[in-house]
């Protein structure tokens, strides 16, 4: 059977399936007993106290980097214990590829803040050999989505609609509760392939 | 009909490779090519013992569907008779059923290094893993523990695979565990295999070092465990349950009760215990026939009890 040949029907389905999804569940940090070494990574210059556990805070982590997004921050040398402060996310994780492939088993990394950062961070880890049982994950702050499109290609980030338009090719994206750990993006889908112009209500993802 | 989880194998190969170690090629007896197996994967061949069939586990330090499942095959003295036939009854050409291969032992492919600690005999598997990472160029380390006095035999088994990664070390004082563990980069896996002592040592000294459980991995063997059974000291006045998968000697340690114990492979002598009441189950390569047969001493490290109740002096 030809493509051109499926009934339209079918060419409809998915549209009719119920919606699945993968959004990633995060637990509040803590340090693990039995850890050598803490390192507690965050893009927020104070991280929401939910990404703690109660019964700590993030002065409970030994070493602490934070991003303080302020052109009066310095580079300083790091590697010990307490705060270190960085100029930018890409900074901050710039040097954290830089300690991790210097560092030695038993370390145990956690990162708090932005879901792409979050993830930009693990990344890094996974990278340098970390498994998930020595990372700590917890996104918090506004729910900003990097979208990606999948006919072009293109990240699109800071996305808090249902919808959005693709940056790249101009399409109107139907932002799916697909999120893409490799990516670290969430899937978005042309949503008015079938019918031009018939784009769906549009919700807000933070509600 | 044909059982298809059985191999039916015939010895194309058999040579000492050092007194006391023979390696045997099994291949296919109807000449076919053999399942494939991963690196770390064993077989358990059954093999004549004196009264029974015995199965007996050994690892394949290689696996090709042609050439043959490659194995070493320790001579002990406290086997029912499974490593006794292999060294004194098996010869080229016969033929062995076998269990189709079990990786109960593998390497972690997402390992960015693998960290290899075996100890005697324990080597095999770390032999098969060894091959297999030069083969795809994974980064590794094998630390080989040999007994006082096989230094050498290890050395000569390692020599075709020498290399600056590859070190023998001469007892177990001659391997500082917890510097070698300490300098370990992030996404390195540690395999041990070796008598327990020494795979306890590993797990203690990598989860006192923060190290997560996944990264540790460690295959045990030989005939450590049994049926569980009572042991009562009479000197000291308690009662301890032996588990099924522990040793009279970690019982007794774990009860609090100082013993000597040096080699805990039945090899040395040290631990041995006069028995008062009950029939010991000898596991040993210490004690003669004879004193076997009196059953008046037993050495706790690897030997077990016939009777439900053993009682020491101790």
């Amino acid at each position: 059977m030809e493509f051109h040949d499926v009934p339209r029907t079918l060419l409809l389905l998915p549209r009719m399936v119920a919606p699945m999804s993968n959004r990633p569940r995060y637990a509040p940090l803590m340090p693990v007993a039995g850890a050598r070494a803490h390192l507690l990574v965050t893009d927020h210059a104070v991280p929401a106290a939910q990404a703690f556990d109660p019964r700590c805070s993030e002065n409970d982590f030994a070493e602490r980097w934070t991003v303080v997004a302020h052109a009066m921050v310095l580079p300083q040398p790091f590697g010990g214990p307490g705060v270190q402060h960085f100029r930018s996310a890409s900074h901050l994780l710039a040097l954290l590829r830089h300690r991790l492939g210097a560092e030695t088993m038993g370390l145990r990394l956690y990162v708090a803040g932005s879901e792409p950062f979050v993830w930009d961070a693990a990344r890094v880890a996974f990278d340098a050999g970390m498994g998930r049982e020595e990372l700590h994950l917890f996104a918090c702050g506004q729910p900003l989505r990097r979208v990606w499109c999948v006919h072009c290609r293109t990240v699109n980030p800071g996305v808090t609609t249902t919808v959005a338009t693709c940056a790249g090719c101009g399409v109107s994206l139907s932002v799916r509760d697909h999120f893409s750990r490799a990516q670290n993006a969430w899937m978005g889908v042309q949503c008015d392939a079938e019918v031009p112009g018939d784009v769906p209500a549009i919700k807000d993802l933070s509600a | 009909m044909m059982d298809t989880q059985t191999l039916t194998l015939a010895v194309a190969e058999a040579a000492f490779v050092a007194p006391g170690l023979r390696r045997i090629t099994l291949v296919a007896a109807d000449g076919a090519r053999l399942p494939p197996a991963a690196p770390g994967a064993h077989v358990t061949l059954a093999l004549p013992g004196e009264t029974r069939i015995l199965r007996n586990s050994y690892t394949l330090v290689g696996a090709d569907p042609c050439a043959g499942y490659t194995m070493i095959v320790r001579r002990s003295e406290r086997s029912r008779g499974g490593s006794r036939h292999i060294h004194e009854v098996l010869q080229v050409g016969d033929v062995i059923e076998a269990t189709m291969p079990h990786t109960l032992f593998a390497l972690h492919s997402q390992a960015k290094k693998h960290l290899l600690i075996g100890g005697g005999i324990g080597i095999t598997p770390l032999l098969a893993f060894v091959a297999h990472l030069r083969a795809r160029g994974g980064l590794f380390e094998l630390h080989q523990i040999a007994g006082a006095g096989e230094a050498c035999v290890f050395e000569t088994l390692l020599a075709p695979r020498a290399g600056e990664r590859i070190h023998v070390h001469a007892g177990r004082t001659g391997l500082d565990l917890v510097a070698l563990l300490a300098a370990q980069p992030l996404g390195t896996h540690v395999y041990t295999c070796g008598p327990a002592g020494l795979m306890d040592a590993v797990d203690a000294t990598a989860a006192a070092l923060g190290w997560p459980r996944s990264h540790v991995h460690r295959e045990d063997f030989g005939a450590a465990g049994g049926e569980p059974f009572m042991l009562r000291l009479a000197a000291s006045g308690i009662e301890i349950a032996v588990a099924g998968d522990q040793t009279m000697l970690e019982a007794i340690e774990a009860a609090g009760v100082d013993t000597p114990s040096l080699c805990r492979g039945g090899a040395c002598g040290v631990c041995i215990v006069p028995v008062r009441e009950g029939t010991p189950e000898h596991r040993d390569h210490f004690l003669s026939e004879g004193e076997r047969a009196r059953g008046c001493h037993v050495m706790p490290c690897v030997s077990r009890s016939k009777s439900p109740v053993l009682v020491l002096d101790l």
